[in-house]
């Protein structure tokens, strides 16, 4: 039986051990996080134990799933890396450009595998889109639109943790919808499109709308391809929508999540109650994205097979996003390539 | 009793001439006097079709008492046919775009002050139920504050003409901007005033060898931000020709709007595809039923040919900005 330890008890640690959970062969060796209340709490409910330091995790455990926001990524990630404990860390892989370097030569230098949770590689829609153009089936690539929006945190489903929406709203820690949101589909164009020559973007994180924030964002790729990636935090509360189309030189693909589900309800209980309704597109647990990519970051180490996001994807889908950011607020186009974060 | 119309078609190279002209026949009092084209077989085969007559040249046709002419020339012919007709017709509707530079619509609208010729843009975006329906809400203030409009206005390859530089100015972004920004324009009465674009030639169909993908990013005079996809993005195995949706999103909420989105799916073995045919209102006949009332309550454009020359900026931004590489202020 392997064994694996979380850092950082919030939101995403709990959608990361509820996929653990009922993974064969791996069992939840516990927490870290800064504040013992949120590992405590986060050990009653998935078991395990609350580890009183990051080292005292890292010296118990086969893996390590980091877990912590984006601000507090590069401390535990290097001490994995130098530990030799294999790691999973969340995306972004970190608040800026310089840790990102900093966590890439790391990963080189020690060798110890590092995956990068961009997990909308992993949705099985998303997967789908992209083994249809690696088919061949729309030709070569054209243009690429994608849509990844919802309210603004706080406003309603980014689960309970008391500091979650402090730090989502705070753009220093978080960077704002582009670089919590947005980033998936950057990430996800990269992968299908290749790499990105420049970048236009223009939104609400310099309109003084916080917690609000959105985006519209252009990249043209180096094949000379182009992409679209709306990102909101300012859609009405109850609407989350994700979106892909690509359009190639033989055709187009086409996924919208506010289509028609495989289950939807609207149930009048009795003639005197309020009706509800609802949706559901069930997957088995084994399809779920979140379990797929942390099956697969540990079957990577176990087989000694290459990462499928790799500290290097991580990376640019950071100096990307960043460049984005860069874009609107001086409104101009950014070219990735000279792109450096300045601080 | 309405008074008659008589109408005249100059050129068919733009097939919403089919559409218009069924729209005109269909409504009580609206004669085709006939048809011009430069190309005597299609003008002949549609005058056939349409049961009217056809006529070798424009000035034949014009020297039929015409109260209004209806141009859907190739683009660079817009300028032509117009100086051709204002001044011998009351009134004139062409096809958008305006033209295809700044100086030939301008000399459109002045031909047409000086000869005092009403001049009326074919937009027929404005006459869609479901973009009026938007604009009503937008008009109310539903939204609130408005931040941004996301835009498409994909489309099929169209071929012919529309591929040929010297007749139509342009690809994908001179065809496909205009409908959409005109549209923002008469939502905000606001204007563009920086456009950056990123535009492919010959990106979804090699060796094309003109522009077939755009992406506009625009800000508005409003202060609104927003995108525009022109590209002729929609494979022959597609449904349909395209679309134009417009989601506008705003302090209070979105607002999302598929101008084509009423249509049935027809999966026929036949076709060897799945079809939509749409069954909402036409907004080609509402534009023609506008340009004839128009003409009979004597009264000014709704769509002028400033709006077709704002529009046309814009498009020509586009392509100023994709050479540049930067943001073009307008
Ligand atoms: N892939 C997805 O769909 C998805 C969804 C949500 C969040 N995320 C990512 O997950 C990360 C965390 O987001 P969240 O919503 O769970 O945040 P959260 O605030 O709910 O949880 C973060 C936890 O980390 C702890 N922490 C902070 N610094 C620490 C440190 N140095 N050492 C140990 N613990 C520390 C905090 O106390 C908190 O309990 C972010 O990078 C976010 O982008 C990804």
């Amino acid at each position: 039986m392997k064994r694996i330890g979380i850092v950082g008890a919030g939101s995403i640690a709990r959608t990361h051990a509820d996929r653990i959970k009922k993974m064969p062969g791996i069992e939840l060796a516990g927490y870290y996080d800064i504040f013992p209340e949120a590992a405590q709490r986060a050990v009653e409910q998935y078991g395990g134990k609350v580890y009183p330091s990051l080292d005292a995790l890292l010296d118990d455990v086969n893996y390590v799933d980091i877990c912590t926001t984006a601000n507090a990524h590069k401390e535990p990630v290097l001490a994995a890396l130098e530990a030799g404990v294999p790691a999973c860390v969340e995306k972004p892989l970190a608040r800026h450009l310089a840790d990102c370097y900093e966590i890439v030569e790391a990963q080189a230098r020690t060798g110890t595998p590092l995956f990068v949770a961009q997990v909308v590689r992993y949705f099985p829609q998303f997967a789908a889109a992209k083994a249809a153009l690696d088919r061949g089936d729309i030709g070569a690539p054209g243009v690429i639109r994608t849509v990844r929006g919802g309210s603004a945190p706080g406003g309603g489903g980014w689960g309970s943790a008391s500091s979650a929406r402090s730090y989502y709203n705070d753009f220093d820690k978080s960077g704002g919808v582009i670089l919590d949101v947005s980033i998936h589909d950057i990430d996800y164009q990269r992968w299908c499109f290749g790499e990105v020559e420049r970048v236009f973007a223009r939104g609400l994180r310099f309109a003084g709308k916080n917690p609000k924030d959105h985006a519209l964002i252009s990249l043209r790729f180096e094949n000379g391809a182009i992409g679209h990636i709306e990102g909101s935090w300012a859609y009405p509360p109850g609407l989350w929508r994700t979106r892909i189309e690509m359009a190639g030189t033989a055709g187009l693909i086409e996924w919208d999540s506010l289509d028609q589900q495989p289950v939807e309800w609207r149930i009048q209980p009795d003639a005197d109650s309020q009706p509800s309704s609802g949706t559901a597109s069930p997957l088995i647990d084994a399809d779920d994205p979140y379990y797929r990519e942390l099956a697969h970051f540990m079957d990577s180490v176990e087989n000694d097979k290459p990462q499928g996001v790799t500290a290097y994807d991580g990376l640019m889908a950071v100096k990307i996003s960043l460049a984005a950011i860069e874009s609107e607020r001086r409104g101009e186009a950014v070219r990735v390539r000279d792109y450096e974060e300045k601080l | 009793m309405t008074t008659n119309v008589k109408l005249g078609f100059f050129s068919f190279a733009h097939m919403h001439a089919v559409s218009y002209a069924r729209s005109a026949q269909n409504m009580p009092g609206v004669e085709i006097a006939g048809i011009y084209d430069a190309n005597p077989a299609k003008g002949e085969e549609w005058a056939e079709k349409l049961q009217t007559r056809f006529f070798a040249s424009a000035d034949e046709l014009l020297a039929e008492n015409l109260d209004g002419a209806i141009i859907c020339a190739e683009n660079v012919h817009h300028r032509p046919l117009v100086e051709a007709c204002a001044g011998r017709v009351g009134a004139i509707l062409c096809e958008k775009p305006i033209a295809t530079t700044i100086a030939d619509a301008q000399a459109m609208i002045d031909i047409c002050a000086k000869t005092n010729t009403k001049l009326q843009i074919a937009f027929p975006v404005r006459y869609s139920p479901p973009i009026r329906h938007l604009k009503d809400q937008l008009d109310a203030g539903s939204l609130g504050e408005i931040y941004s409009a996301k835009c498409t206005n994909h489309g099929s390859m169209p071929g012919g003409w529309f591929i040929d530089q010297k007749l139509a100015g342009g690809g994908a972004v001179i065809d496909h901007t205009v409908h959409v920004i005109d549209v923002l324009r008469w939502f905000w009465g606001a204007e563009v005033t920086e456009v950056y674009a990123e535009i492919g030639d010959s990106l979804l169909h090699p060796d094309l060898g003109i522009d077939d993908a755009g992406l506009l990013s625009f800000q508005l005079s409003n202060g609104v931000y927003g995108t525009l996809d022109t590209s002729w993005s929609r494979p022959k195995s597609y449904p349909t020709w395209g679309d134009v949706k417009i989601e506008v999103l705003g302090a209070n909420g979105l607002i999302r709007t598929d101008a084509f989105a009423q249509h049935i799916a027809v999966s026929s073995d036949a076709a060897g595809k799945t079809q939509w045919p749409g069954w909402g209102s036409n907004a080609d006949a509402g534009l023609v039923a506008d340009f004839v009332g128009m003409i009979r309550e004597d009264r000014e454009p709704s769509i002028t040919g400033y709006d077709g020359l704002k529009a046309l900026e814009v498009a020509l931004a586009a392509y100023e900005s994709a050479r540049t590489g930067k943001p073009v202020q307008i």
